[in-house]
């Protein structure tokens, strides 16, 4: 079984002027210059190399780390490799006010976790990069640096049966036992 | 009470009596669209163990964002989609140069009203101007609904836009969308589905449906339909081989949101970089130099758009210093413009042909761009480096405002073309 609950050190997505990114499309994440590319190893270190300012983000970054974003995070194309990416990074969660379609679906089928946040930007809390993160994909609690809780959404029943399962194509295993 | 487009067809896909958004359903989907990433989903296949797809012929494989190959990476690719299409004995494959898989799928006779219809592309809404169920999905998804044949779906909320009126001369279905998207944001329309309605709506010829249905995915929307007429019954006759039954959403219909516009009110518009949803009228940036103008792609590379183009073009050149690329979007766009003589005078005007596919598009060949330099495309995305380096800049407009801009360099507004 794997953990539903996990701690990690959070990266904020936010521009030059210090405002939270929103509709980081798949373009940012992994640019369509690397499309060729399809074996896992090999697309962490592209990752966020297209987002003004994160473009060292795959040196920067450590297996566990949280990111967080603004609105419509993986919008764009269906690209696996914007998913992708982050696992190979061993990126642990991405939170988010919402995420694009396509790409949630993506990111659920790859047991990839991804939090949505609908009150991010009306909390009042102004999240910061190196913060410590709790997140309980079932409760949907969040709690910053130990202290502070939020309340996010939950993994949807679906989205949880995936993640347990490690991906889609083991939760079809399990399945059809 | 009612029933919204998704709601009904989503039911009758799954033998149930009815569905509600939210709800999740599994489906046999009636169709699998996947083009050039074909070669990684078939990998991804092989993984699961299973020795033959599903069902051959669900699939619809369509070579068309790198065609011809690029370079050798591209071209053992594009060897191992025809090499897994031998091996599984899928009988709709299309190999380079037949064109662009949103306008393939519907000409192979691979969309009718009530299909439902997955793709490896996030463009798969396209095929809903056929009054089909249409989304777009990953690479995992498709090799496992290759493999198993089946997909898990959430019945999405719907949004219904109704187009009163009819449009303005030189104002076309790309000018709705870019406004609706400016109106709605890139989020709008996140995780549903669009239903399309309106006397201008029925006005419009099945490309220009194609147009909507395509750019909605630039309004976050997992799906988008117009509901099929009489243009869209001939359209597909003599393609379509199969019986099917059309579905209509019901009038009395839940609908998260509901959107009426005036299409007489509507005026050319252009995203400016680096968002789709950065919309202004063309009054607002004409002048802005540009160095290339790209007509075709699939949201405008049809047969309608280029005569847009050709007709103010014709007997004209296009300004020094521009470069103009024109793509059509299939081979049979490609022979109808040529036997029109549209071609002619596109080629005439200064235009440079390139082969049916997704081009430059997704920037990975046939007219990216250099540091500093301005695009203005017919296509759907102009994210930071989308068509080539990440100091170029893109604007989005219709084939008619690309093609006004070509002939000056600047952008211009088509109405005074």
């Amino acid at each position: 079984m794997k953990a539903t609950q996990i701690t990690g050190r959070l990266w904020v997505l936010r521009d030059a002027e210090g405002t939270l990114y929103n509709d980081i499309d798949t373009d940012m994440i992994f640019h369509n210059r690397y499309l060729h590319i399809t074996a896992l190893a090999q697309m962490g270190q592209y990752t966020l190399d297209n987002l003004k300012g994160w473009e060292d983000f795959a040196r920067r970054a450590q297996a566990g780390d949280l990111i967080m974003a603004g609105r419509n995070f993986g919008s764009g194309s269906s690209r696996q490799q914007a998913v992708d990416c982050f696992r190979a990074l061993g990126i642990a969660a991405i939170i988010a006010e919402s995420f694009g379609a396509i790409y949630k679906r993506n990111a659920i089928n790859s047991g990839l976790p991804l939090i949505a946040f609908p009150e991010l930007s009306i909390c009042g809390v102004r999240f910061q990069s190196g913060d410590t993160l709790t997140v309980n994909f079932v409760t949907g609690e969040v709690l910053r640096n130990g202290a502070e809780p939020f309340q996010a959404q939950p993994f949807s029943k679906v989205q949880l049966a995936i993640y347990e399962a490690g991906n889609l194509f083991e939760y079809g295993k399990t399945a059809e036992r | 009470m009612g029933k919204t487009f998704a709601e009904k067809v989503l039911a009758q896909k799954a033998g149930l009596k009815q569905t509600t958004a939210g709800q999740i359903v599994t489906v046999k989907p009636d169709r699998l669209l996947t083009h050039d990433n074909t070669s990684a989903i078939a990998a991804t296949f092989r993984k699961i163990g299973v020795a033959r797809v599903a069902d051959p012929t669900m699939n619809v494989i369509v070579l068309d964002h790198v065609t011809p190959a690029a370079d050798e990476t591209y071209a053992t690719s594009h060897q191992a989609t025809r090499a897994f299409v031998a091996e599984q004995g899928i009988t709709a494959f299309y190999d380079i140069g037949e064109g662009i898989c949103h306008q393939v799928l519907p000409e192979k006779g691979h969309a009718w009203p009530g299909a439902v219809i997955v793709g490896s592309d996030s463009h798969t809404p396209t095929a809903g101007a056929f009054g089909a169920f249409a989304a777009g999905i990953g690479r995992t998804e498709a090799a496992a609904v290759m493999a198993t044949g089946e997909i898990w779906l959430r019945v999405p909320e719907s949004l219904r836009i109704r187009l009163h009126a009819v449009l303005p001369s030189r104002v076309s279905a790309k000018d709705v969308s870019l406004y609706l998207i400016g109106l709605l944001r890139a989020d709008g329309a996140d995780y549903c589905s669009v239903e399309f309605a309106g006397e201008a709506i029925s006005a419009m010829s099945v490309g220009e449906r194609m147009t909507l249905t395509n750019m909605s995915a630039e309004m976050g929307a997992k799906n988008a339909v117009v509901e099929p007429d009489e243009k869209t019954f001939a359209w597909i006759a003599g393609r379509v081989s199969q019986p099917f039954t059309p579905v209509y959403a019901d009038a009395d219909a839940t609908y998260a949101r509901i959107i009426e516009l005036d299409a007489s009110t509507l005026v050319p518009q252009v995203a400016c970089p680096h968002t789709v949803d950065n919309v202004a009228p063309v009054t607002e940036v004409a002048g802005k130099r540009v160095d290339q103008v790209v007509i075709g792609t699939c949201t405008n590379g049809r047969l309608e758009d280029l005569r847009v183009a050709a007709e103010i073009l014709r007997g004209k050149h296009i300004a020094q210093g521009v470069r103009l690329l024109v793509l059509p979007a299939s081979r049979e766009n490609l022979q109808a413009a040529l036997a029109e003589g549209v071609i002619a005078d596109l080629i005439a005007a200064g235009a440079t042909l390139l082969n049916p596919g997704c081009g430059p598009c997704l920037g990975a060949h046939q007219g990216c761009m250099a540091p500093g330099e301005t695009t203005l495309s017919t296509s759907n995305r102009n994210f930071k480096g989308r068509m080539g380096s990440k100091d170029a800049t893109i604007y989005l407009g219709s084939p008619a405002t690309a093609a006004a801009t070509a002939l000056t360099g600047v952008i211009t507004d088509p109405r005074e073309a």
